[in-house]
Formats: structure tokens, C-alpha cells, sequence
């Protein structure tokens, strides 16, 4: 099954990428914190929001490196039982489509659960409190 | 002065609520893992009031709130929940391990101040 190693090729790259974009995201915040720090320089409102959506964008990434390691352990299953016995292939792939389905809806899931906030138009700023 | 811990394994989220808590009368700790926390609690700390993420490796905000409740000293100390999440039936979730309060991420500032004034009592 080439096209399913051109597919697994491609997930690893993306989740190479996003792993770098976390890493590099996670450096830049902290070097700004360490100016502000070291500068003892007082930051408003805006700067804290804008410092705390770092925290949003990597569990955003982290969320689909983890869709992304699930994806490619469903495919190498599938291509380890396609080498094994061709006649498994149908209702593996049957299986393999059911698991690429869940792990679709469960990234889907997470995107709405990580975005805090910014993700919601009608969001205030009120704590709740129990 | 009363000392409140946060708990969140993000250090850009620790770093903000520092910079927040640092014009306040309070003593601040942070943790990046609940589970260390945890211990120095279980080892004698006594924090007046306790903020916690909730999606964290190892231990998550729910299994260190359950595990507080554990302990003789944190059993009634106040825990307010600092996440992205915002899904009701989490809350309620919460609500039922005896959390204090609900912070919505990325949280305004000053919204935090006074949360952490009302729950300490501190003055206004």
C-alpha cells in the first residue's frame, strides 16, 4: 500500500512542523518574559492576554500531534495485517476507516475544549464561582 | 500573608499569573506538575487557597482536587479551576469535588485579582 507510506510520510512531517511551531513558540514566550522580568517592566491587560494564548496555541497543536501519532498507529495496523493476508484487507480497511473517524472526532472535540475563551463569541469575563 | 499555589504545567500561564499576583499582599508558589504539589502539601504546607489547570499530564486538576480532599489540612481549602475548558457538565463535575470557582482561560487580569481577593477575604 504505497499511497498509505506517502500518507504516513506526509502525518510525520506535519507533526515535525508542529512540533517545531510549539517548541519555537514556547522559546519566544519565554524570552519576552525573561525581558520583562529583567527589565522590570509592567505589563497591561493586552500583554497578559496575549502571553496566555501561547498557552492556547500550543494545547491547539499538541492536540493534533496526538490526532496525528493515533492516525499513522491506525495505518501501520492496517498496512501490518495488508502484508500479513491481502484477504483481511477489506474489513481492515473497514476498521482502519472507523478509527481514522474517532480520532477525527475526538481532535474536533479537543479544539472546542482547548480554546478557552477565544473561542467563543459571547464570552464574558465573569468568574463563576460555585 | 496568606500563601496560594497555582498549578499548571504551562510555564507561560505561570508566568502570566505572576505577573498578575505580584502587586498583591499574597505569597505565591508555583508548580508545574500537581503531583509535586501534592507532596509538600502531604510534607506540611498549608496554602490558604489553591489554583489548578485541569489537562495535565501524570495528574490531572480533577485527580489533585480529590487527592487534597484527602489530605486532613486541604480537606476544606479553597481550589478555584484555571482552564481552557468550558463544557457545563465539567463544572459540575468540579463542582461536586468542592471547587471553590471556575476560570475561564486566557482569564482578565483583573478578574483574577479580584477573585483571589474575595476568596482570601484580603481588603478591596
Amino acid at each position: 500500500m504505497l499511497i498509505l507510506n506517502s500518507l504516513d510520510s506526509l502525518l510525520e512531517h506535519i507533526k515535525n512542523v508542529q512540533e517545531d511551531v510549539v517548541n519555537l513558540s514556547h522559546d519566544s514566550i519565554v524570552k519576552i518574559n525573561g525581558f520583562i522580568e529583567k527589565n522590570n517592566l509592567e505589563v497591561d491587560d493586552d500583554v497578559l492576554t496575549a502571553m496566555q494564548y501561547q498557552d492556547i496555541v500550543s494545547q491547539q497543536l499538541n492536540a493534533t500531534i496526538e490526532a496525528i501519532d493515533s492516525m499513522r498507529s491506525a495505518i501501520e495496523v492496517f498496512s501490518h495485517t495488508y502484508k500479513n493476508d491481502e484477504n483481511l484487507a477489506t474489513e481492515s480497511i473497514t476498521k482502519l476507516q472507523e478509527k481514522l473517524d474517532a480520532t477525527l472526532k475526538e481532535a474536533q472535540d479537543k479544539k472546542d475544549r482547548f480554546s478557552g475563551k477565544s473561542a467563543l463569541e459571547d464570552a464574558d469575563d465573569a468568574i463563576e464561582f460555585f | 500573608m496568606p500563601l496560594v499555589i497555582f498549578v499548571d504545567d504551562s510555564e507561560t500561564a505561570l508566568a502570566s499569573t505572576k505577573m498578575v499576583t505580584s502587586s498583591m499582599p499574597i505569597e505565591v508558589k508555583q508548580y508545574t506538575e500537581a503531583q509535586v504539589a501534592l507532596a509538600e502539601i502531604k510534607a506540611g504546607m498549608t496554602p490558604d487557597l489553591i489554583i489548578t489547570d485541569l489537562n495535565m499530564p501524570v495528574m490531572n486538576g480533577f485527580e489533585f482536587l480529590k487527592a487534597l480532599r484527602e489530605v486532613p489540612s486541604t480537606k476544606r481549602t479553597p481550589c478555584l479551576m484555571l482552564t481552557t475548558e468550558t463544557k457545563a457538565e465539567l463544572k459540575q463535575q468540579g463542582k461536586a469535588l468542592g471547587l471553590t470557582g471556575w476560570i475561564v482561560k486566557p482569564f482578565n487580569p483583573a478578574q483574577l485579582k479580584q477573585a483571589i481577593t474575595r476568596v482570601l477575604r484580603l481588603p478591596a
